[in-house]
C-alpha cells in the first residue's frame, strides 16, 4: 500500500516536472517571448500609480515560465547534485580544488545563506585561499538562477559571457591572493589536521518522491526569499523606463565612461540577487551600451554585504584586495566586451 | 531508552533552514519518543569542519556520524534515522 502511494506520488510530482520543462521548451519552438514587451513609448500617459502595475502584468504574463522554470530547476540541481564530493575532493591538490571551486559555486550557492559558510569550510578544509576565494567570487555572479534570467531575460550571449568572465575574473583573484603574505597568513590560522573525515559520514538518501518533493520545496523555498526584492525591482525597472529620460541613459551609460559608472554603481549599491538583471534590462532598453552593462552585472562579487560577511573570516586585506580585482575586471572585460559586440 | 545525541550543523546564527531541521529533528524525536540532546554546531569553525568535513548547511549528525548535508531531512526521514539508529 505504502509502495503504491510512493509511486503515485512519484508520478504527480514528475509530470509537474515535466510540465514546467515542456512549458518552456513550447515557448522556445513557438519563439514566445519571456520577457517584458512593454516599449518606454508605452508608458506615456498612463496614471503614476498604474505604471508599475501594467508592467508587473505584462511581465508575469510572460514570464512565469521562465520563472517557475528556473526555480524548478535550481531546486532540483541542489538537491540531487551529490554533496559529499566536494567534501571528498577539495583537500586534493589545488588544482582540483580551483575546478571544484568554478564546477559546484553555480549550483551550490543559490541560497546565500549557505554562502559564508562554504567559504569558511573550502578554507579549512585544506584546500586554501585561492579555492575559496574563487568559489566566492564566482557564486553570485554565476550561479543557475542568475545565468537563467540573465539568459531568458536579457540575452543568451551575454548569459555566456558573464560566465566566462565569472571563471577567468574569479581565478586570477584567487591565484593573485593566495600568493600574497596576507593571504597565506589568513590560509595558515585556518590549517587543521583532518584525520578521520571519511569515517564519520554516511549519508542517507530518502525515496525518489521524497527527494523530488524536498526539491520542489526548495525552489519554492528560493522564489519566497528572491520574488520579493525581484518585484521591488521591477517596479523600479518600470519608473525607470517611464521617466528615466533616455539620452541621460546614452550619455553616461555608453562608452568607457558608461563603464565606469556601471561597474561602480553595480557593486556598493547592493542588489539582492537577480535584481540587477532586471535593473540592467531596464537601463539596457533606454541605451546603455552592451559593455556597460556586462560591467553592471559582474558588480555582484563586490557589493558591500558580501564583503562584510567574508570579513569576519578573512582579513580586510584579503576582501579588499579581492574587491579591487574584481572591480579592474568587470571594466576590464566591459571595455573588451563592448569593442567586440560592438556596443561601447 | 537511550539518549540520542542529535547535532544540527549549520551557519552561526542558525539560519531559516537551520532552524527548520531543528524543528524536524524536534517534532521526529517527540513522535517516536525518542530522547534526544541537539546541538547546533557552527559550521564555519575550525573544530567541527575537522570532525565532520561539513560544507554544505543545514547538515544533521546522529551519535556523531553525519546523516545528511545540504538540505532539510523532512520528519518522517528524521524519524527513519532515529529509529535506524537507537535499534
Amino acid at each position: 500500500m505504502q509502495k503504491i502511494s510512493r509511486t503515485i506520488r512519484t508520478a504527480i510530482l514528475l509530470a509537474f516536472i515535466i510540465f514546467v520543462f515542456g512549458a518552456l521548451i513550447y515557448s522556445r519552438i513557438m519563439a514566445y517571448s519571456l520577457a517584458p514587451t512593454m516599449k518606454t513609448s508605452d508608458f506615456h500617459g498612463l496614471p503614476t500609480w498604474y505604471i508599475p502595475i501594467a508592467y508587473l502584468i505584462d511581465y508575469f504574463s510572460h514570464g512565469w515560465i521562465c520563472l517557475l522554470f528556473a526555480f524548478v530547476v535550481a531546486g532540483l540541481i541542489y538537491e540531487m547534485i551529490p554533496k559529499d564530493i566536494i567534501t571528498r575532493y577539495m583537500s586534493g591538490s589545488k588544482s582540483i580544488g580551483y575546478i571544484l571551486a568554478i564546477i559546484i559555486a553555480p549550483f551550490l550557492t543559490v541560497c546565500s545563506c549557505t554562502m559564508v559558510p562554504l567559504f569558511a569550510g573550502v578554507l579549512y578544509s585544506g584546500a586554501g585561499i585561492g579555492p575559496a576565494i574563487t568559489f566566492l567570487l564566482m557564486a553570485p555572479s554565476s550561479n543557475i538562477l542568475a545565468i537563467l534570467l540573465t539568459g531568458e531575460l536579457l540575452y543568451w550571449e551575454l548569459a555566456w559571457v558573464r560566465i566566462l568572465v565569472s571563471i577567468v575574473v574569479a581565478l586570477i583573484a584567487g591565484v593573485i591572493i593566495s600568493r600574497t603574505p596576507f593571504g597565506r597568513a589568513v590560509e595558515q590560522e585556518h590549517q587543521t589536521n583532518r584525520v578521520n573525515m571519511e569515517t564519520d559520514m554516511k549519508l542517507v538518501q530518502p525515496p525518489l518522491d521524497e527527494r523530488l518533493w524536498n526539491a520542489l520545496k526548495f525552489g519554492g523555498y528560493l522564489a519566497k526569499q528572491i520574488l520579493p526584492y525581484f518585484i521591488l525591482g521591477l517596479i523600479a525597472v518600470a519608473y525607470i523606463e517611464a521617466y528615466m529620460p533616455e539620452d541621460i541613459v546614452g550619455t553616461y551609460l555608453t562608452g568607457i565612461q558608461g563603464i565606469l559608472i556601471a561597474s561602480v554603481l553595480g557593486g556598493p549599491l547592493y542588489t539582492p540577487t537577480l535584481v540587477e538583471i532586471v535593473i540592467g534590462r531596464g537601463l539596457w532598453n533606454l541605451g546603455m551600451s552592451k559593455g556597460a552593462l556586462l560591467s553592471w552585472l559582474m558588480g555582484q562579487p563586490y557589493d558591500v554585504a558580501n564583503a562584510l560577511a567574508v570579513s569576519r573570516i578573512a582579513r580586510w586585506k584579503v576582501v579588499l584586495t579581492y574587491m579591487v580585482i574584481a572591480w579592474a575586471g568587470s571594466v576590464i572585460f566591459g571595455i573588451l566586451y563592448g569593442t567586440f559586440a560592438g556596443s561601447l | 531508552m537511550k539518549e540520542v545525541n542529535v547535532e544540527v550543523i549549520g551557519s552561526d546564527p542558525p539560519c531559516p533552514r537551520c532552524r527548520k531541521t531543528r524543528e524536524n529533528v524536534e517534532k521526529a524525536a517527540s513522535k517516536h519518543g525518542v530522547k534526544v540532546n541537539i546541538t547546533h554546531l557552527n559550521a564555519a569553525s575550525r573544530g567541527v569542519v575537522e570532525k565532520y568535513g561539513v560544507l554544505v548547511t543545514p547538515a544533521l549528525a546522529v551519535n556523531g556520524v553525519v546523516k545528511t548535508m545540504g538540505r532539510i531531512p523532512s520528519e518522517e526521514e528524521v524519524e527513519r534515522i532515529l529509529a535506524e539508529t537507537s535499534k
